[in-house]
């Protein structure tokens, strides 16, 4: 056991001290939010407390009720669903053949199909006028079908494959399968923790859409959960005539609220964190082990 | 690729295409916003490489010397969280935390008996609210690599330097630093290739017309001359333009990271 002088004890109770410190740096402004998303009471009392005046699930009511609001969630949602699917059988399949070396043209792939595009985008300009001669305008597969391969996934896939011992896959060829039975009885199976894990990202990534949303969607019934939150917190918009619009849906008198737009915003954050905290247990998982796959092998 | 073209390009209003060579780029370079955005950028990257590069590092030093796990582990799972929140929800939680009527951080300046502060609106804060924010999102999950990194590092190698009498400090700058000084070094010549990305959408959700001459950037620079005001040839111009920066970093970043790291091998 190491002795400890009194300098080490007190740097040890300063650190614990500090990282408390920051703990609640991080905490106290989602607390906040969750309060106000919470608390109905008039505007205007400078209050220091984080427990809601008036607790009221009013907001999460508006939220589930309101079609301009729980639209996009449920946009949100499909493509969450489609785009992890989608991204996930093509770079699968197509690490599959990357990772066979010995194929014709397996250089000429990796250089002119994967890592040129990468580096050589036309930008977002050129980018947006090929999408809107193709007439994917307003629609949801824009949000996931052009991203759906993914360079970079695909060669973390293909080096996990390569880490899988060839004979098992021999084996396997002499027992008389095929190229298909291979890969989906010998190499899916073994390669489950990586797909996983770039299936955990994938979805948080389609969740957390919105760049490609505000650029190629103008249609609010298509907007995604994101982009509303943005109309609502940052615009602003007629967010008082919303509300009030929103309360008389609940069957509610408006004169009788005093409601501020934060509120409905706050719920709206804290709605669209709840996907993301309920699978954050299995990113954490992950998460390490896909950062290593990265850093090693990048 | 062909859309490049287009930087070359300029159109006539019956949609006739003809070739101007470089004069787009003429044009753009002679614009002040196109510099403003241009500065800003690098203003930007800056501030990452003085703050946000060390941040992280030194979170995992200080959290690798607590030796309570569970409260390591707490730590950890609280900070890497707002990594995966987008950063509409984050600039929304800051935007309502720093609101000049009813936020937060303002209701404690005047409960103290301050002036409130609309803190948002005031564009030379904005870097440093902006490196806050960036730090506040991404520190956790940053120092993850680190501290493998870290675990990874020879305990005999630590035993040593007790016997030769050095102390916690004197351990992590001759035994930790050394350890880990690879790892650094990689992510940080990995990170030049994308300091011009990746700003997009925290700068596209934050900026405000106040703030315009401190936050926007090329890449929303781009977005509201081609996007917003429909001039196609010129935003492809200045894409290009940043697309070269970006190429030359890279191939920088792979030359360096043949002869800095160990083992000589390159990123591409």
């Amino acid at each position: 056991m190491l002795q400890r002088s009194i300098g080490e004890k007190v740097f040890n109770v300063f650190n614990i001290i500090g990282f408390f410190l920051f703990t609640m740096l991080m905490l106290i402004p989602i607390m906040f939010v969750i309060k106000t998303s919470l608390d109905i009471s008039q505007i205007g009392e400078v209050q220091l407390n984080l427990l809601p005046v008036e607790p009221s699930l009013l907001f999460y009511r508006m939220v589930v009720k309101d079609e301009s609001v729980y639209r996009p969630f449920i946009n949100s949602i499909i493509i969450t669903i489609s785009g992890t699917s989608l991204s996930m059988v093509i770079n699968s399949l197509g690490a599959y053949t990357l990772s066979k070396r010995e194929l014709a043209g397996n250089r000429f792939f990796i250089y002119f199909l994967i890592i040129i595009p990468m580096i050589f985008s036309g930008g977002i300009v050129p980018t947006y006028l090929l999408i809107r001669s193709l007439g994917l305008i307003d629609t949801l597969p824009v949000l996931f079908v052009p991203n759906a391969a993914n360079a970079w996934n695909m060669i973390l896939i293909r080096n996990y494959y390569w880490s899988i011992p060839k004979s098992l896959s021999e084996s396997a060829r002499i027992d008389g399968a095929q190229e298909f039975t291979v890969f989906f009885k010998i190499i899916l199976p073994l390669a489950k923790p990586v797909l996983a894990a770039i299936a955990l990202f994938t979805g948080v990534g389609y969740w957390n859409t919105f760049m490609m949303a505000v650029i190629y969607i103008r249609d609010a019934r298509k907007y995604t959960f994101p982009v509303k939150l943005r109309e609502l917190i940052i615009l602003g918009g007629d967010a008082e005539k919303n509300l009030e619009e929103m309360l008389m849906q609940l069957g509610l008198d408006p004169t009788e609220y005093f409601l501020s737009v934060e509120g409905l915003s706050s719920a709206m954050m804290i709605v669209s964190m709840v996907p993301i905290i309920l699978v954050y247990p299995y990113l954490q998982k992950y998460f390490a082990k896909g950062l290593m796959i990265g850093s090693i092998k990048g | 690729m062909p859309g490049i073209m287009l930087a070359f390009q300029r159109y006539t209003i019956s949609g006739f295409k003809y070739w101007v060579g470089f004069e787009n780029f003429k044009y753009v370079f002679n614009t002040p916003f196109f510099w403003r955005a241009f500065r800003n950028n690098w203003v930007f990257v800056a501030f990452s490489y003085v703050f946000i590069t060390p941040a992280p590092i030194l979170f995992a030093l200080m959290l690798n010397e607590i030796r309570v796990r569970w409260y390591k582990k707490t730590v950890q799972t609280i900070s890497t969280l707002p990594n995966f929140v987008t950063w509409v929800v984050i600039a929304g939680i800051f935007m309502q935390l720093l609101s000049p009527t009813r936020g937060y951080v303002n209701q404690v300046i005047e409960f103290f008996g301050g002036e409130s502060i609309y803190f948002l609106s005031k564009p030379a804060l904005f870097p440093w609210l902006f490196t806050f924010m960036r730090i506040w999102k991404g520190v956790g999950y940053s120092s993850i690599i680190y501290l493998a990194a870290l675990a990874g590092v020879d305990p005999q190698l630590y035993e040593a330097a007790v016997i030769d009498g050095a102390g916690r400090l004197k351990q992590t700058w001759h035994v930790t630093l050394p350890g880990i000084r690879n790892t650094i070094v990689v992510l940080v010549v990995l990170s030049f290739s994308r300091v011009l990305n990746g700003l997009f959408e925290p700068i596209f959700v934050l900026k405000n017309a106040y703030i315009e001459s401190t936050a926007e950037i090329l890449s929303t620079y781009i977005y509201n001359l081609g996007i917003t005001r429909g001039k196609y040839y010129l935003a492809t111009a200045i894409g290009l333009f940043k697309m070269l920066i970006s190429m030359f970093l890279l191939f920088m970043a792979n030359f360096l990271s043949k002869h800095v790291t160990e083992d000589g091998r390159s990123i591409l």
